[in-house]
């Protein structure tokens, strides 16, 4: 069945599948970042696999550098209760199996009566090999940018322009117009904030004479 | 190199690299002048510690606009029906007009707001450049021709608009309501991208011309004679929505259009194609010679194997519906109670009434021009969806004490009443939509400038703009003028007939009638009655409300209020005289549909 395919696409798809299942079942937040790490890095394996350069860098970027670093800062502020959790995944099995199915089983449906075979001659099947990409090859990253600046110079201002009301709105939230308000460490406040007594820390504030409505 | 030097020309025609094809120039002039703007204000705010210069920005930037508006009318190209760009523009009637009407309500827009900014605390400058950079990506929206470009501009339409609701940084609620708005938001896009590589998966393509040459939409024009229509083996010919066998008018057929059409389906049939021709409204324009008439005609491929285009009706659906909750229709509607009533009252403003003219443009273009063939599938989603959000908007109301939220229900009934008219597939339907949309934006800025003008002396929150209904109590005794005018734009509103609203409301429903909605039309109108108690219950407590003692306002300045005396005019001149608008929009429909 599996003669003409390529065995390292099939191992990191397999890989894939194994990562995805384990960063869903694993109790620990972090245990499941890292799997959902190794997630990220296979799928970028297999667009490499697919000769799509750029998109499997854009993976590994994106979605390991810049967003699990933040899910991972994330993390490291939210207390998670594990126990109770896992307590509560039982509960939701179901009716997920359900919606997933649901949503993936038209899906299927759709894309089998679309593409109906694998041809013989596609990318990840190993009898082929096209012999014009050694001699006159242009790779992924180096098409995209010859039509960026020239063909889609309207959309490469208009994501400019998103970036700079992305920008805009950095700073505004970042400004801090008023002066009066110097911001300043304080130790006892930082060190007597934890998740259960944060609410109490208004009457603490009353014991202890201190005349402070901001963090009430 | 001589002999080439015509095709280079030809070429770079093609691919519009050349600037007689240089067709945004409102949409560069806006944004250069974005980025100017910040350079200048970073500057002087550099030097000078907090120098508020709001108002006078605001009235600025309305300058801007309306040179925005100067420069897309002295636009040699944006009325040519050419595609420039890169087939990322479309330069057609629809796009100028929308364009013009956005420019010039948002520079009456950012008129209104110049005085309420201190008062509502929004004193950085960023926050009149997002609103700028919103109505770029609105007018940007308006006029592309491909989903690519489209994505873009409703992306940077709705990124300022995230941080416009959740510019107010000490206010929780405008807090919340930015995190509410940007979720949604964020999942509304992710939909609008998961149909859009459904559609390029099955197509190749993501342009909206290209995709109605690939699915067969065309608008062919057959010769109107009242008696024949045509009927031709496989060809069924409805008129007003009955079939016609008439073997005879086949032959009788003498235009040039028509019997292109008609070779065309016999060169379809040989190949085992169905065509279904049908005639899909009787906009009447005069032929050549004074006696025949044209009727545009929309051919397109009934059963052009649906089962291998599955994929491609998921794309559209999830498309729609990402359009949907943009546009805050029924069953997606809930971000916009909240959304609307916490964020600041000029950024709830400019949700309401300036950005949904575009969704719906970016509608008629996906839906009308590219996916007609398809339009069954997408018909029955718009359909149902508008009317659920007609009944949600006129129910949810009811009960509703805050004036923002009562008018987010209003929008979302409107919203409703509007994408009605877009669901039934004529372009009697498409003229009504821009009727209905317009009238829409005139009673809704009115509105919110009332609402705006009056801030009621609160001695406890003194910079807060959100009322309660009861906060309009004996305003007929304080300022009778000003509570003549909103009873009249309620009025409107609500569609009661000396006032226009009446007539776009009519006009829906005459349309759904017309092509056979009656149970649809039926419960349109229920709505309607039902949705016109909150309107009047707004009026009653204007005028009739039983307290001795009304609420105290802040005074207001004379030259504010003409804005308010125009539209509370326009609102009952364009009842006595609606051809004015009619005429305006059938020319818009005829010239880019025909």
């Amino acid at each position: 069945m599996f003669g003409d395919i390529n065995y390292t696409f099939l191992f990191v798809s397999a890989l894939l599948v194994a990562c995805s299942l384990m960063s869903v079942t694993r109790s620990s937040m972090i245990y499941s970042l890292v799997f959902l790490i190794l997630v990220f890095i296979s799928a970028s394996l297999l667009l490499l696999l697919l000769e799509s350069e750029f998109l499997a860098l854009l993976f590994v970027t994106i979605y390991v550098g810049a967003i699990s670093t933040l899910f991972l800062f994330s993390v490291m502020f939210l207390d998670f209760k594990m126990l109770e959790q896992r307590r509560n995944v039982m509960k939701y099995v179901p009716l997920s199996l359900t919606i997933g199915f649901v949503l993936l089983a038209p899906l299927i449906c759709e894309i089998n009566n679309f593409f109906p075979t694998i041809p013989k001659n596609s990318l990840y099947v190993d009898n082929y090999f096209d012999w014009y990409d050694l001699i006159d090859s242009t790779t992924d990253i180096e098409a995209i940018g010859l039509v960026l600046y020239s063909h889609f110079i309207l959309h490469i201002l208009v994501v400019g322009l998103i970036l700079l009301s992305v920008l805009f709105g950095v700073v505004h939230l970042m400004n801090n117009t008023n002066k009066n308000s110097n911001k300043q460490q304080i130790l006892f406040k930082q060190l007597s904030k934890t998740p259960s007594s944060r609410f109490s820390y208004k009457k603490f504030s009353k014991i202890l004479k201190i005349n402070d409505t901001k963090y009430g | 190199m001589i002999q080439n030097t015509d095709k280079t020309i030809s070429l770079s025609c093609d691919f519009s690299y050349n600037f007689a094809s240089f067709s945004l120039g409102a949409e560069y002039f806006i944004a250069v002048s974005t980025l100017y703007i910040t350079v200048v204000m970073i500057v002087l705010t550099r030097q000078v510690w907090c120098l508020n210069l709001q108002k006078f920005l605001s009235e600025y930037i309305s300058l801007i606009l309306i040179m925005a508006c100067c420069l897309i009318i002295n636009d040699n190209v944006s009325l040519s029906h050419e595609i420039t760009l890169n087939n990322s523009i479309i330069n057609d009637s629809i796009g100028y007009w929308s364009k013009l009407t956005i420019c010039f309500f948002a520079s009456i827009f950012f008129l209104i707001i110049a005085d309420t900014l201190n008062g509502q605390k929004l004193v950085s400058f960023e926050y009149l450049l997002l609103l700028l950079l919103a109505v770029e990506g609105l007018l940007i929206l308006c006029s592309s021709n491909d989903l690519l470009t489209s994505y873009l501009a409703i992306e940077l339409a709705s990124f300022s608009s995230y941080i416009l609701s959740g510019f107010r940084k000490d206010s929780i609620h405008s807090a919340e309501a930015g995190l509410k708005y940007f979720i949604v938001g964020s999942i509304s896009s992710a939909f609008l991208l998961f149909g859009i590589s459904f559609i390029y998966a099955c197509s190749g393509s993501i342009v909206f011309s290209d995709l109605a040459d690939l699915f067969c939409t065309k608008i062919i024009y057959l010769p109107y004679y009242s008696e024949y229509l045509a009927h031709y083996d496989k060809i069924l010919v409805q008129y007003q929505g009955v079939a016609i066998d008439d073997a005879e008018a086949f032959n009788n057929i003498t235009s040039k259009s028509a019997q292109a059409l008609f070779q065309q389906v016999s060169w379809a049939h040989t190949y085992g194609i169905h065509w279904q021709v049908v005639i899909i409204n009787q906009i009447l324009a005069e032929a050549n010679d004074q006696t025949k008439y044209v009727y545009p005609v929309i051919a397109y491929l009934n059963d052009f194997e649906k089962n291998s285009f599955g994929l491609v009706i998921v794309g559209i659906i999830a498309i729609i519906f990402s359009v949907f909750i943009k546009l805050a229709l029924a069953p997606f509607h809930t971000w916009s109670l909240d959304v609307y009533e916490g964020s600041p009252t000029n950024s709830t403003f400019f949700f309401a009434v300036l950005t949904k003219l575009s969704f719906f443009i970016f509608l008629i273009r996906f839906c009308y021009v590219s996916m007609l063939s398809f339009h069954e599938e997408w018909q029955f989603y718009s359909t149902w969806v508008a009317l659920f959000s007609a009944f949600v908007g006129s129910f949810g109301g009811l009960r509703q004490r805050k004036l923002k939220t009562l008018l987010a229900y209003s929008s979302t009934s409107h919203m409703g009443y509007a994408l009605l008219a877009l669901s039934c597939v004529s372009l009697i339907g498409i003229q009504v939509l821009f009727f209905y949309l317009i009238v829409y934006m005139i009673a809704s800025v009115n509105i919110w400038y009332i609402n705006i003008l009056l801030r009621v002396k609160n001695p406890v929150y003194k910079s807060k703009f959100s009322k309660e209904l009861g906060d309009f109590s004996l305003l007929h005794k304080s300022n009778p003028a000003l509570a003549f005018s909103l009873a009249i734009t309620m009025f409107s509103i609500a569609g009661l007939p000396p006032l226009v609203g009446f007539l776009a409301k009519f006009g829906v429903f005459l349309v759904l009638v017309k092509e056979k909605f009656y149970f649809v039309s039926a419960i349109a109108v229920f709505c309607s009655v039902v949705s016109t108690f909150y309107y009047i219950k707004i009026i009653k407590i204007l005028y009739f409300e039983n307290v001795l003692v009304g609420k105290l306002y802040y005074p207001i300045k004379t030259n504010k209020v003409w804005f308010i005396s125009i539209f509370t005019f326009i609102l009952l001149f364009l009842f006595i005289n609606p051809n004015l608008l009619f005429l305006l929009i059938y020319k818009i429909v005829f010239d880019s549909f025909v």
